[in-house]
């Protein structure tokens, strides 16, 4: 049987069990925000372990990956520090977040910051850098998927018509069950995703040189600067790498579709189990990740498009059911992304801005109706966004990374009491100048003295938000002593 | 009000442990340590350049670390 026939039945078998697990899923619903939008926090370890990390890895991580090893070398191992950090944030950080929403019925993160921020134009602020620094990454994952489905199907399927299959089989799980089926249907797609490229990068290595030592050794012999910092391309100066670190880690985890699993934890126990452990899954992923890319390096050196490092390896080297396996699984780091940032995208504009300024004391069964109408919308969008090049939009693109974290001191406010007080006006005025910064620091001047936007961006937050809140009026008492006195009770007991 | 304690400095010794601990790994797996001292292919470890084992190294430790602190319920 030809690749192409096994690739894509494999993905179209995938697609269809993602669609049954949604089936399955709506019927456990009930008619209520909180089990459509938070699983009814209730999420298990092994639910909520595998979610997190087949949202925290996309298209990017499976593809994209290789190609940043094949172009800049070893460097892109540096991705560890990230994934680990991202654990380590989970463990301190999300277990606060996750106590406070238990506690006070938050359902997003702008809810969170609006309550101790007494402030609805901190709730608008927050749910805008929420929608605009995410929306975007639903045309990145579609456009992989799309691409996916028509390497994998030889260009039978084109990159449109792919795109938009795929677009409706994440909306329709994800109207039918809601967040339930978007766990249930991650737990597959996060152990796909890991069996698929670990499986696909031992198979080539030992096809083609032998197995992982010979090829660290071909590579000290052919591609040394593959091996060393800052890479062929002098791209991992230290500036760029303690950029990417905090840029990568707490960037996305204060992006909505991360920050909302905190929240849906059965325990903290449960978070703090996810700390410690999502890192060996997340930084694991870059060994084979690294042998794809570095091996590729040899193989094929002249590819036009790095990112296609990996499947062209495939379909060169590879066996048609092995192609099959890992495309089906590139396809589900893709969804996996997909499904939760048009889930968190609709959560945050259905709580945030219809719940809130539109249509307020509407039943639940009215805004879970609305949140589906959301996701049409979304995928409408979505659709657009992926077959379409508007120049802002790759300007937007190249800020996402920075863009969330700009909630960073507005959170840390909330989540960890001190001295001084962070202020309504603080963080307001701290995230207008950050976003500010990154924008000047991206695209006006790109990371002047070599150092990431994200510190420069951050560094002006920080320093804005501490020095305005000297200067302006405190959240109330009443609201300090509720939420500040939760976390330290939850904290340190009574 | 008065000012509550304050949450960034830990108040157990466990804590404050781990804390260091974390800062002092996370550390290792950053400039200058990174770009100095670990920037190298040699001396190779189990047939792998020192770069990669050396990180991998780093980043078990930060894990060893974490699975550490939350088996002291910190």
């Amino acid at each position: 049987m030809e690749a192409w026939v096994v690739a894509t039945s494999l993905i179209f078998l995938y697609l269809l069990a993602t669609v049954v697990i949604g089936v399955v899923a709506n019927r456990r619903l009930t008619v209520n925000m909180e089990d459509f939008l938070l699983y009814g926090r209730q999420a298990g370890v092994i639910v909520l372990y595998l979610t997190v990390v087949a949202t925290f890895h996309s298209a990017f991580a499976f593809l994209g990956s290789g190609g940043f090893f094949y172009t800049h070398g070893i460097g892109f191992w540096m991705a560890g520090t990230w994934t680990i950090l991202v654990g380590v944030i989970t463990y301190t950080l999300g277990t606060r977040i996750w106590a406070l929403g238990k506690r006070f019925g938050y359902i997003t993160p702008a809810d969170m910051l609006a309550d101790f921020y007494e402030s609805d134009a901190v709730r608008v602020l927050t749910a805008a850098v929420s929608v605009v620094f995410t929306i975007l990454y639903i045309q990145v994952q579609s456009q992989g998927l799309g691409y996916i489905l028509s390497v994998a199907s030889g260009g039978r399927v084109s990159f449109e018509v792919g795109t938009l299959i795929l677009l409706i089989v994440a909306a329709a799980y994800l109207i039918a069950g809601g967040l339930r089926a978007v766990y249930w249907t991650d737990v597959i797609q996060g152990v796909w995703m890991y069996v698929a490229v670990w499986v696909g990068s031992l198979v080539l290595v030992y096809k083609l040189f032998g197995g992982p030592v010979e090829l660290w050794q071909r590579l000290a012999t052919e591609r040394p600067d593959l091996l060393t910092l800052p890479g062929p391309e002098g791209l991992f100066t230290p500036g760029v790498w303690f950029g990417m670190t905090i840029a990568l880690s707490f960037g996305i985890v204060f992006q909505p579709h991360m920050m909302i699993r905190f929240y849906t934890a059965a325990s903290a126990r449960t978070l703090k189990l996810l700390g410690a452990t999502t890192p060996i899954y997340l930084m694991t992923l870059y060994i084979p990740a690294a042998m794809v890319g570095l091996g590729g390096a040899l193989v094929l050196p002249d590819l036009q498009i790095a990112d296609r490092v990996f499947p062209e390896l495939l379909f060169q080297y590879a066996p048609a059911w092995l192609t099959g396996l890992i495309l089906a699984g590139a396809t589900a780091a893709a969804m996996s992304t997909l499904d939760s940032i048009l889930h968190s995208n609709m959560t945050v504009l259905t709580r945030d801005i219809y719940q809130r300024f539109v249509a307020p004391g509407r039943s639940q069964a009215h805004y879970v109706l609305f949140g589906r109408g959301v996701v049409l919308v979304l995928l409408a969008v979505g659709y657009v966004l992926s077959v379409s090049t508007f120049d802002f939009l790759v300007t937007l693109i190249t800020l996402s990374g920075a863009g969330a974290l700009q909630l960073m001191p507005a959170i840390l406010g909330v989540c960890y009491p001190g001295r001084r007080v962070t202020t309504r006006n603080g963080v307001i005025a701290g995230i207008i100048a950050g976003l500010l910064v990154l924008y000047v620091t991206r695209v006006v001047i790109y990371q002047p003295l070599g150092i990431h936007e994200a510190v420069w961006s951050l560094g002006v937050n920080f320093v804005v938000t501490i020095i305005v809140s000297r200067f302006s009026a405190p959240p109330s008492d009443e609201t300090r002593r509720r939420i500040h006195g939760e976390i330290e009770r939850f904290v340190y007991g009574d | 009000m008065k000012p509550p304690r304050s949450h960034y400095l830990p108040r157990t010794r466990t804590g404050r442990v781990a804390t260091v601990l974390l800062v002092v790994t996370m550390a290792l797996a950053q400039p200058p340590v990174v770009h100095g001292l670990a920037n190298r292919i040699e001396p190779w470890i189990l047939g792998m350049p020192f770069l990669f084992v050396y990180l991998l190294g780093v980043y078990v430790a930060i894990i060893a670390v974490l699975i550490w602190t939350m088996t002291r319920k910190v």
